[in-house]
């Protein structure tokens, strides 16, 4: 039944509808408060429907997650069949062409579809609870983003049906593989004259328009809906962090949404941006992308370092050591990353002095990360340190990071730089910093939340022997590509001869890679067990600091029976240490809560998703359909027509349905004991 | 005793066991050397001798800083560890909160040591760019010029003959660099396609040949050699098999080299001895896909394989090198090559004027020998995947037989 029609007061409503429709400028339709049929809201919060309408934060971060795993496994399958290929000299186990398909999809889906959406998940799920909010500042906003990526995701992938199409004598459709970076001109329609470019382009647009709409939505959140007392300054790190990714993903994604256009224009409109025989540059590619490229870097790294500055408090017992200098490290490290990017271009021949500029400035982000360091090693000293899973993995990415940031400073060193760049000690190094690194923090963070997003915990023998065999298996595999690259092996190459001196260190490489493969299966297949059958736990399992901890395991929808009022910075802790005072305040804040209604909650809704849907129906048809010969492009037009038609009515309806909501009357234990669907906000 | 280990030591201890039973099994440990054709750390030139020191700098620094820093968190992980159950449930400890003192002196540090990376940095950036003004005067000039996937280089001052009716231009070699020892050297790098680089590592770092953009590398090599170099930028399928090689000469010997090199192509009629034995024009074997194309004895002694080459072939089969420069031009060669004073204008593809004293052959991948000299010219597609003469072949239905295969072997192992 539709929801509006229960409310008792429909006839206060018509009357109001009719005073409406006197008003001469607007039309009856446009200010109608009852809605037709097809507008009601979804209520059901089970089963497919139940997904596809969601707009509760942990459900979207839970999707976030779901994907960005399913694709950090692709993007890991991908890793060890380009090891195989690299085992052994002259191997033929994959042709130059599916090699260098592999390495640009590796690249790809790790950043864009693993990483990226692995730190989302954490900021959905976890930022709102950090900040004692019961959703994020627009959870519309928020199911459009996690679709729009799927949407992307299926982009960037498609192309893998290429051999499939090419049984039916469809020829051109692969997966893209002119590198995650994409240079101009080798993007250009006279190199890469298949669909496999139009496929990475399209496909990282989606992905921008997904991380640009999630990341305004948490910047609006952070500001506006910390709980009472929540200063700027008393925000747990990790949504700090949060707050400084989704600016940089906010200021840097236009770059590369800008770069991408003028690629598809290139391509498919006959411009000239990047193509040298009408006179285009394309340096002014290599510039565009790394101004988002190298902030992306960071994009991938700060939400590890927040997650990290969580964990070592936690399990050391103590406050972070110097929180402010921390926080103000990582704005510095978001403001340098803008001024860094040539570094990615240091033998471009940019002349002396913008190659000294961007030197300098190199070395000047390695003091704010270095800051870090020094800091969580003060967070641990003095501390009663608990060797839990989690800190494993945290201790593990403080070690591996500083190898990534040594080897970091190493290529800040523009001479040096131009033996390493391009070559394996590259590899080495960024794996260490993205492996060692953001992938260490999040799987640290996965062990550290489980508890509380599911309400088990996770084995520690096998937590444990999941961490070792990683680690190992990690050191194993990069480790001696420093040695490769420093003895002349360059990157994307599919085969080496046997006579240059690498074949043993590519051998051990490969051995490791393997480890790793195993020790992520064994990882991912505990987290499987636990979260079946593993054992229950209740509330605040670590003992934790901050006021995700406060609530119950795993989290009720609406996330807290009462908004915390926050004292201090560890706000939880604060609070375990003075559960009178504080006890006495929740009641008299639930209680003026319930006057005013109860709790809000937001309804679900089927449009954002209709309107990502839309999105790749449109995608599809700009980039797998033919442009000519002239029957084509009618297809091709048509089946864009119809996305941007769909996407057009997601949208239109979802302004239409407007921003209302329900109310939830809880009793003292938090079980919900009444909803009332009448109200208007 | 195993038995009596934790658990996770047990594991521990089994997996590190199998580990090095399997990494010790046919395999020489002598990767950290780091001593390779292409090592960037046992190096002959003086640019790459600035760049390495400069990476030592930056090693050492990073050592001593990262031996301090591990030490005090290793203290910090092993004094701190809560020991037992009560320990970890002790009372929490002070719950201090951090000390600007310690930091400042810490960011203090760290600005510290990275100057001392920074001046040699700064030094390098500007010793490294550019052959140095005072000696401007003695630097020699060459073209680099990359296609997709190979290497063309032209040598502005030098003058070659272009025909038999006197007209010249400048020498022009491909895939093989051959430059004067001790000289700096200025390379134009040039790119006709998509981004290239150019690296020779022993020599010095890279630098990416860009269109529209008119970069230049500086190099010098010490001492006369053989260098491996390659292309360092992903540049399309055939990325990883587009190398070349560097060789450096002492003056008179360059000197001769250009001289030979501006001459028009050999003409075996007039200078060989006939020879009697009759070619066998059995199939050749199978090679299997990236098969390598050098031989260990081609490693002995580079540069030595390379003077070697530059003298024609004992016993040259007159005959068959006429039959294969008539093939030549049948099978449409000449398209795209040209061997100057014999047939071809082309341009799109390597110069094979003097293409018999190259020591290799498709940019630097197979050694220039009969045997993968057929294998290239019999199917280039499996060599280098997506090139042009393998498009070609299939465009213009161009196969050949055993016997124009050998023929064309022999023509051109004759172009010396």
């Amino acid at each position: 039944m539709p929801v509006l029609l229960k409310s008792p007061d429909i006839l206060n409503q018509i009357t109001r509808l009719m005073e409406l429709a006197k008003s001469a400028h607007l039309t009856q339709e446009e200010h109608a408060p009852s809605q037709p049929k097809f507008l009601t809201h979804p209520t059901t919060k089970t089963g497919l429907m139940g997904w596809l309408t969601t707009v509760d934060h942990k459900k979207i971060g839970f999707l976030y997650g779901f994907f960005a795993l399913i694709f950090f496994i692709i993007g890991g399958f991908e890793a060890l069949l380009i090891r195989t290929q690299l085992m052994v000299p002259n191997n033929d186990l994959l042709t130059a062409q599916q090699y260098n398909t592999l390495f640009t999809m590796h690249g790809t889906t790790m950043i864009f579809l693993a990483v990226m959406p692995l730190s989302a998940a954490f900021f959905n799920f976890m930022m709102p609870l950090q900040i004692g909010a019961r959703d994020v500042a627009f959870p519309r906003l928020n199911a459009f983003s996690v679709w729009t990526f799927v949407a992307g995701a299926i982009i960037l992938n498609i192309g893998w049906l290429g051999p499939i199409l090419e049984r039916f004598g469809i020829h051109g459709h692969n997966a893209p593989d002119g590198g995650w970076y994409g240079y101009a001109p080798l993007t250009s329609k006279n190199f890469s004259p298949g669909h496999s470019i139009d496929y990475w382009v399209m496909g990282l647009q989606l992905l921008g328009v997904a991380s640009i709409a999630a990341s305004l939505n948490f910047i609006v959140t952070i500001i506006n809906m910390r709980a009472p007392g929540l200063t700027m300054m008393r925000l747990p790190v990790f949504t700090w962090m949060a707050l400084f990714t989704s600016f940089l993903i906010v200021l840097s994604f236009p770059f590369i949404t800008i770069a991408l256009v003028e690629v598809m224009m290139d391509r498919n409109f006959g411009t000239s941006f990047f193509e040298v025989s009408g006179g285009g540059m394309p340096i002014l590619w290599q510039h565009l992308f790394w101004v988002f490229g190298h902030p992306e870097v960071y994009i991938l790294i700060l939400p590890a370092m927040g997650i990290i500055s969580e964990i070592l408090p936690t399990f050391s017992r103590k406050p972070l050591f110097g929180y402010p200098i921390v926080v103000f490290s990582g704005a510095s490290i978001g403001f340098l990353g803008f001024a860094v990017w040539s570094h990615h271009m240091f033998t471009t021949g940019m002349g002396t002095v913008a190659t000294a500029a961007f030197a300098l400035a190199t070395m000047c982000i390695a003091v704010p990360t270095g800051v870090k360091i020094f800091n969580w090693i003060g967070t641990l000293w003095g501390g009663h340190i608990t060797m839990r899973t989690p800190m494993m993995f945290a201790l593990g990415f403080v070690w591996m990071f500083m190898i990534g940031g040594f080897s970091g400073v190493m290529h800040s060193a523009a001479p040096a730089d131009a033996q390493q760049n391009d070559s394996y000690f590259v590899i080495a190094h960024f794996h260490y910093v993205l492996i060692g690194g953001s992938i260490f923090a999040l799987l640290a963070g996965i062990q550290f939340w489980f508890p509380l997003m599911f309400g088990r915990k996770v084995s520690e023998f096998w937590g444990k022997v999941s961490f070792w065999v990683i680690f190992v298996g990690f050191n194993t595999t990069f480790f001696p590509m420093h040695f490769l690259g420093l003895n002349g092996m360059p990157r994307r190459t599919f085969t080496y001869d046997p006579n240059l001196g690498w074949n043993t260190a590519n051998f051990i490489a490969t051995m490791g890679s393997y480890v790793l493969g195993v020790g992520i299966v064994i990882y991912f297949a505990v987290l499987v067990y636990t979260y079946l059958k593993g054992e229950k736990v209740k509330k605040d399992y670590w003992d934790g600091r901050t006021l995700e901890w406060s609530i119950e395991s795993p989290p009720p929808e609406y996330n807290f029976r009462v908004i915390p009022t926050v004292h201090a910075r560890d706000a939880w802790w604060h609070e375990k240490h003075h559960r009178e005072e504080i006890a006495k305040e929740n009641e008299a804040h639930a209680k003026a809560e319930e006057a005013h209604g109860g709790i809000h909650m937001p309804y679900g809704s089927i449009w954002p998703f209709v309107a990502a849907f839309g999105t790749l129906i449109a995608a599809i048809g700009i980039t797998a359909l033919p442009a000519n010969p002239a029957p084509g492009i009618h297809l091709k037009l048509g089946v864009c027509l119809v996305g941007a038609t769909v996407a057009f009515i997601g949208i239109y309806f979802w302004s239409l349905e407007g921003n209302e909501g329900y109310h939830i009357h809880l009793d003292k234990d938090g079980n919900i004991i009444g909803e009332d669907h009448g109200s208007k906000h | 005793m195993f038995n009596s280990l934790p658990p996770l030591a047990r594991w521990g201890r089994a997996f590190f066991a199998l580990a090095s039973i399997t990494l010790l099994s046919g395999c020489d440990f002598n990767f950290w050397r780091m001593d390779g054709h292409q090592s960037t750390m046992v190096v002959d030139g003086s640019v790459a001798r600035q760049q390495l020191e400069v990476f030592y700098v930056t090693c050492w620094v990073s050592l001593v800083v990262f031996v301090i820093v591990a030490a005090v968190l290793a203290y910090a992980m092993i004094k701190f560890r809560a020991r037992n159950e009560a320990d970890e449930h002790a009372e929490p400890p002070p719950q201090g909160h951090g000390n600007p003192l310690i930091e400042l002196g810490l960011i203090g540090a760290s600005v510290l040591s990275l100057v001392i990376i920074a001046v040699p940095t700064l030094k390098a950036i500007w010793s490294t760019y550019d052959v140095p003004e005072a000696e401007k005067k003695d630097a020699y000039e060459v073209t680099a010029t990359a296609y997709q996937w190979w290497f063309r280089f032209e040598y502005p001052s030098e003058i070659a003959a272009v025909n038999a009716s006197g007209a010249k231009a400048p020498v022009i070699a491909a895939n093989e660099l051959v430059i004067p020892a001790g000289r700096p050297i200025r390379i134009n790098l040039r790119t006709v396609d998509v981004i290239h680089s150019f690296w020779v590592p022993k020599l010095a770092g890279k630098v990416d040949m860009i269109p529209n953009r008119a970069n230049f590398i500086f190099v010098r090599a010490d001492k006369p050699g053989y260098f491996w170099g390659q292309c360092a930028e992903f540049c399309g399928d055939s990325h990883a098999v587009m190398r070349f090689r560097v060789v450096a000469l002492d003056k008179k010997e360059f000197a001769e080299w250009v001289e030979q090199q501006g001459q028009l192509a050999r003409n075996v009629a007039a200078t060989a001895v006939a020879t009697t034995t009759t070619p066998q024009f059995t199939a050749l074997r199978k090679f299997a896909q990236n098969e390598a194309g050098i031989t260990d004895k081609f490693e002995v002694n580079p540069l030595e394989s390379w003077r070697t080459k530059q003298l024609p072939e004992k016993d040259e089969n007159t005959a068959l090198i006429a039959k294969g420069r008539q093939l030549f031009s049948a099978k449409t060669c000449i398209a795209c090559h040209s061997i100057r004073g014999h047939d071809g204008a082309g341009v799109s593809a390597p110069d094979l004027t003097h293409v018999g004293s190259r020591t290799t052959i498709a940019a630097g991948l197979l050694e220039n020998n009969s045997q993968q000299l057929r294998r290239w010219i019999r199917d280039p597609g499996s060599v280098k995947p997506g090139n042009k003469m393998a498009k070609a072949y299939l465009e213009n239905k161009i196969s050949l037989n055993d016997e124009e295969q050998v023929a064309l072997v022999a023509y051109l192992e004759s172009l010396k």
